[in-house]
């Protein structure tokens, strides 16, 4: 028969029990995240790119005359060749001259300004009415941001805190707590 | 209960900085899916004829979202598929659609006579309007609109082809251009900004 103290003292053997494999969880998961941080953000210093940034506005107006300029096969300073753009860049065109003109999927009627969000990574030509070759190339790179890098943390600490509790668990198992006075026998 | 303070201080701060994170999550600005207008550009009024031979002006839509196209009927691929885009456009919105007039204009008043619109409008969805009218006057929407169209010779049956303007205009209720989609938009980009404009009343 089972009596009271016994019981009591069973109870708190597995309570104890409990706190050893959370405070076991909470160190591995805090090991965890170092380690994650600590990977994720050393490779990120190492190969960080130029076009690692948040989005930004790109402006590109188009002055007066422009369409008689171009007719000429004059150039219509626009944006640099190598100018890479990444996901979530706003195009604004400003159309300071007397016709419509349009870029690609932009429409500008004269004088208005029309912005576009660059939503997709590629590289694509869009038609340019205000290029003398009709087109105007565009880069568009995914960028990694601290919201990569933190969805990238969301996958990897959880599934490295269970690696190594796992393994923690076999390497090192939690025991049950020796020579309690309660247990001992009586005579 | 000393020893669950640390625990409760954790608990509150991840707490406040999920509702932090939800909370510029959704006070984040609406962005257009569509090349933006911007401001919005008031487009002058036009008088034109529907398919039914009714009177159709464009200050008539005040109140309603303006979903515009410039077409042919005899047009063999771009017309038929914006239209049909149309139509599944309308399909989305729902009980919405009916804050919304679907406009199509033709680039080919010698052809496209208020018959010929009318039956064409049938395969589609006779609520679209269905814009006609002489040369000279669609010469001016036309050009308020920046559409290009060229006739084409063809040797085909259906006669000679119209290049045209293939973007979609989206005006808001107060007959102001919005924003404009190229051709094959994606009907959800369009749902999208239309939804936006009729929740917000408009673009501010």
């Amino acid at each position: 028969m089972c009596s009271i103290s016994s019981l009591q003292a069973g109870c708190s053997e597995v309570n104890r029990k409990i706190r050893s494999y959370l405070i076991r969880l909470a160190v591995t998961l805090l090991i965890s995240l170092v380690a994650m941080i600590a990977l994720s953000e050393g490779t990120y210093l190492l190969m960080r790119e130029e076009y690692d940034r948040g989005p930004q506005v790109f402006q590109i107006v188009i002055p007066a005359g422009a369409a008689e300029k171009v007719a000429q096969g004059e150039e219509i300073p626009t944006i640099p060749e190598d100018q890479i753009f990444v996901t979530g860049d706003t195009l604004e065109v400003i159309n300071q001259d007397r016709v419509d003109h349009q870029l690609g999927p932009i429409w500008v009627p004269a004088g208005a300004k029309g912005s576009l969000v660059l939503e997709d990574a590629e590289k694509f030509s869009y038609s340019c009415s205000f290029s003398p070759s009709n087109y105007l190339g565009f880069d568009v790179r995914q960028a990694t941001t601290w919201q990569t890098r933190l969805t990238g943390l969301g996958i990897s600490v959880p599934t490295t805190t269970a690696f190594l509790f796992i393994y923690s668990l076999v390497a090192f198992p939690v025991e049950g707590r020796k020579n309690q006075g309660s247990q001992e026998p009586t005579t | 209960m000393k020893s669950k303070l640390p625990l409760f201080g954790f608990g509150l701060l991840v707490g406040v900085i999920v509702f932090w994170a939800g909370w510029k999550f959704l006070d984040r600005p609406y962005t257009f899916r569509g090349s933006v207008i911007d401001p919005p550009m008031p487009m002058a009024d036009f008088l034109l004829v529907d398919q039914h031979g009714q009177p159709f002006s464009l200050s008539g839509q005040q109140g309603k979202v303006v979903l515009l196209f410039f077409g042919y009927t005899h047009c063999p691929d771009v017309c038929p598929v914006t239209l049909a885009e149309f139509t599944r456009i309308k399909e989305e919105l729902g009980a919405a659609a009916s804050q919304v007039s679907f406009v199509y204009i033709t680039v080919d008043p010698e052809r496209d006579t208020v018959p010929v619109m009318n039956a064409y409008m049938r395969s589609f969805d006779p609520d679209f309007f269905a814009l006609t009218e002489t040369r000279e006057k669609l010469e001016e929407v036309w050009s308020r609109f920046g559409v290009y169209q060229s006739r084409q010779e063809s040797t085909s049956a259906g006669g000679y082809l119209v290049d045209h303007t293939a973007r979609t205009y989206l005006l808001d209720q107060q007959g102001r251009l919005v924003a404009t989609y190229p051709y094959e938009m994606g009907e959800a980009d369009v749902v999208a900004d239309v939804q936006h404009i009729l929740s917000a009343g408009g673009v501010q």
